[in-house]
């Protein structure tokens, strides 16, 4: 039986009608175009005009998500789009302000660190404890501020669950690229206990920041320090912990996702991953197998990109908790069986209206915030070039 | 000073600082207990243990910094190699639970009562004790705070009881660990208390070892 529906090919619904995917298309398109139409906001030309091509190329895809009625794959192209441009305007940017990718005490100490979304966790015990924040940067006063990152962070979070991971973060693209290069994985057999390491960073991550009152996974295990903002190395310290980064980018951003063509930064390190995880309890959008239809082929355990299907929770009709919500299962069944669902109601009820309903939340939170990262990326770009 | 009032001080010392002394235990402590059985028996008597042999600790070092006449003043170098010591032996401890912690399944599928989470060959409660000891020895900022004021008393005798008190307050805030037993034991929770407790390990032998060999800890 296994076999049978092994042999199927991947479901291909028909497709939407032009005019009916341009309707469902409309609102994402003013959106987009409300984000990046304002001149008073991108009052430089090479903004203006990469702020127009990103607003168009977000609208695209989604049209194009309309009209096939597939996710993954045009998903994918905007999140490795999302994480290559983001090094480039995260760099840029800071070469610009600052003259070098490497960090400083002094830049430290004046709390003009750039912060991102991943020492969130590490923040909220020693907040809770002493009421401080043991991270060098600046709670509002620019972009990078705190309160900003962890604003987007927790509207995001509130939708979209673990979405986060798959239409927001910055750093998931780059891996999800390279594993989109091999035809086919050459490494297939993964340990199910890897999936748990997440976990294991997290705790200790989070006790070692609040034990050392400092951002412990950035100061020493973040591989994304790589291709971001590294540590200006003034002692064989320092050496040792750039080094720490670019073994760690390299094995579990470039080697292991083209090995496996899994996301496994993801899968097998990221705490934040773990951390968002949690939220997936409470957020209303999950993914469910409906079991009537499904035959365990296991192509969906196949085809996710982050581990999480397995033998045991596809025959409870459920991905594991660090599902992404990427629509990968979904794309790839052949029997349909897979589906965005709300919760509370029943599985086959509309699961169509469930996807639509969690698209609109992920893509318009998409365009706000990854897109902005990839506008930024086209005008370095183009500052550079023109 | 009266006995009752250095111990009342003592006391409020430790209480006000247990936050600080919680969250410098806290990477030693929260991994290990989760590799006990669940239940607030067997964690009541960890933390015995650990708390017990943490008190060991505090009194050894204040006999020897009190006959050193170096309790208020700890040079910054010895202080560093002491600390450098206690962070590899740490992790050395922390490196064999993890490896000692194992799931010991008396044979495969058998009824739940035979299956004994985290309880491991020969390990008993040695391992909470170790650790509980060089925590002990740790000097984190309420302990030194403590150091300085202690140095003022009379004797040894009245520096050994403020720091008993001092244990005692600080002990209050640990006590709700105990409600760690509540989370269930399964493979999951246990191999991943194992990995943490693995990495932690890992960044005190680096820590100890910087710190033993005089270098920064830091790289900036």
């Amino acid at each position: 039986m296994a076999t049978d529906a092994r042999n199927l090919p991947p479901a291909r619904p028909a497709p939407r009608g032009i005019g009916w995917s341009l309707l469902l298309t409309l609102p994402i398109l003013i959106w987009s175009f409300l984000m990046f139409g304002n001149p008073q906001v991108h009052a430089d030309r090479q903004m203006h005009i990469a702020g127009a091509i990103t607003a168009l190329f977000m609208t695209v895809l989604f049209f194009m998500m309309m009209r096939t009625r597939a996710t993954y794959r045009w998903r994918r192209i905007f999140f490795v789009s999302l994480g290559l441009l983001f090094p480039v305007g995260f760099i840029y940017n800071l070469v610009l302000v600052r003259g070098t990718m490497g960090i400083p005490i002094e830049e430290m100490i004046a709390g003009r660190t750039p912060f991102c979304f991943m020492p969130i966790p590490l923040l909220i015990l020693p907040a809770a404890f002493t009421r401080t924040l043991v991270f060098p940067g600046s709670i509002a006063s620019n972009s990078h501020g705190m309160a900003a990152m962890v604003g987007i962070w927790l509207a995001m979070t509130l939708v979209l669950g673990k979405g986060w991971c798959s239409y927001a973060c910055f750093f998931g693209g780059i891996e999800e690229g390279v594993a989109a290069i091999p035809p086919r994985a050459k490494i297939r057999k993964l340990d199910p206990r890897l999936r748990l390491v997440p976990w294991a960073v997290l705790l200790a991550m989070v006790l070692l920041s609040l034990a050392l009152f400092e951002p412990a996974y950035c100061m020493w295990l973040c591989p994304f320090k790589a291709v971001s903002e590294y540590v200006a190395a003034r002692n064989l310290l320092g050496l040792i912990q750039n080094i720490i980064f670019i073994l760690l980018f390299a094995g579990l951003v470039i080697v292991l996702p083209f090995l496996t063509k899994k996301r496994t930064q993801c899968s097998w390190f990221c705490p934040f991953g773990a951390f968002q995880s949690i939220f997936n309890k409470i957020s209303i959008f999950e993914m469910k197998i409906d079991k009537d239809r499904c035959k365990p082929c296991l192509l969906c355990q196949n085809a996710c990109p982050n581990l999480s299907l397995s033998k045991e929770s596809v025959a409870r009709g459920e991905t594991l908790m660090s599902c992404m919500k990427c629509g990968a299962c979904v794309d790839v069944c052949p029997r349909e069986a897979i589906v965005w669902h709300i919760k509370g109601t029943q599985i086959a009820w509309k699961p169509e209206r469930a996807r639509l309903m969690f698209l609109y939340g992920a893509w318009a939170m998409a365009i706000m915030f990854g897109g902005s990262i990839i506008a930024q990326g086209l005008a370095a770009i183009l500052h550079i070039v023109v | 000073m009266p006995v009752f009032a250095s111990c009342g001080e003592a006391l409020a010392l430790g209480l006000a600082s247990g936050p600080a002394c919680i969250a410098a235990c806290g990477p030693v402590l929260v991994p290990s207990l989760l590799t006990e059985r669940a239940g607030f028996r067997p964690h009541a008597r960890y933390l015995s243990a650990f708390l017990g042999a943490r008190l060991l600790g505090y009194l050894l070092f204040a006999v020897v910094a009190w006959e050193l006449g170096v309790l208020a003043s700890m040079l910054p170098a010895p202080r560093l190699l002491l600390m450098g010591a206690v962070y590899v032996l740490l992790a050395g401890v922390l490196l064999w639970y993890a490896v000692s912690a194992r799931r010991s399944c008396v044979q495969p599928c058998a009824e739940s009562n035979l299956i004994r989470i985290g309880e491991s060959r020969n390990r008993g409660l040695a391992g909470a004790a170790s650790l509980g000891f060089l925590t002990g020895l740790n000097l984190c900022p309420p302990f030194v705070a403590a150091g300085i004021r202690a140095a003022q008393l009379g004797s040894m005798a009245a520096a050994m009881l403020f720091f008993a008190a001092f244990f005692l307050g600080t002990s209050l805030w640990f006590v709700p660990f105990i409600s760690l037993g509540c989370i269930a034991r399964n493979q999951a929770v246990l191999t991943v208390a194992r990995m943490a407790m693995v990495l932690i390990a890992l960044y005190y032998l680096s820590m100890g070892i910087a710190m033993l060999l005089g270098k920064k800890t830091y790289g900036y």
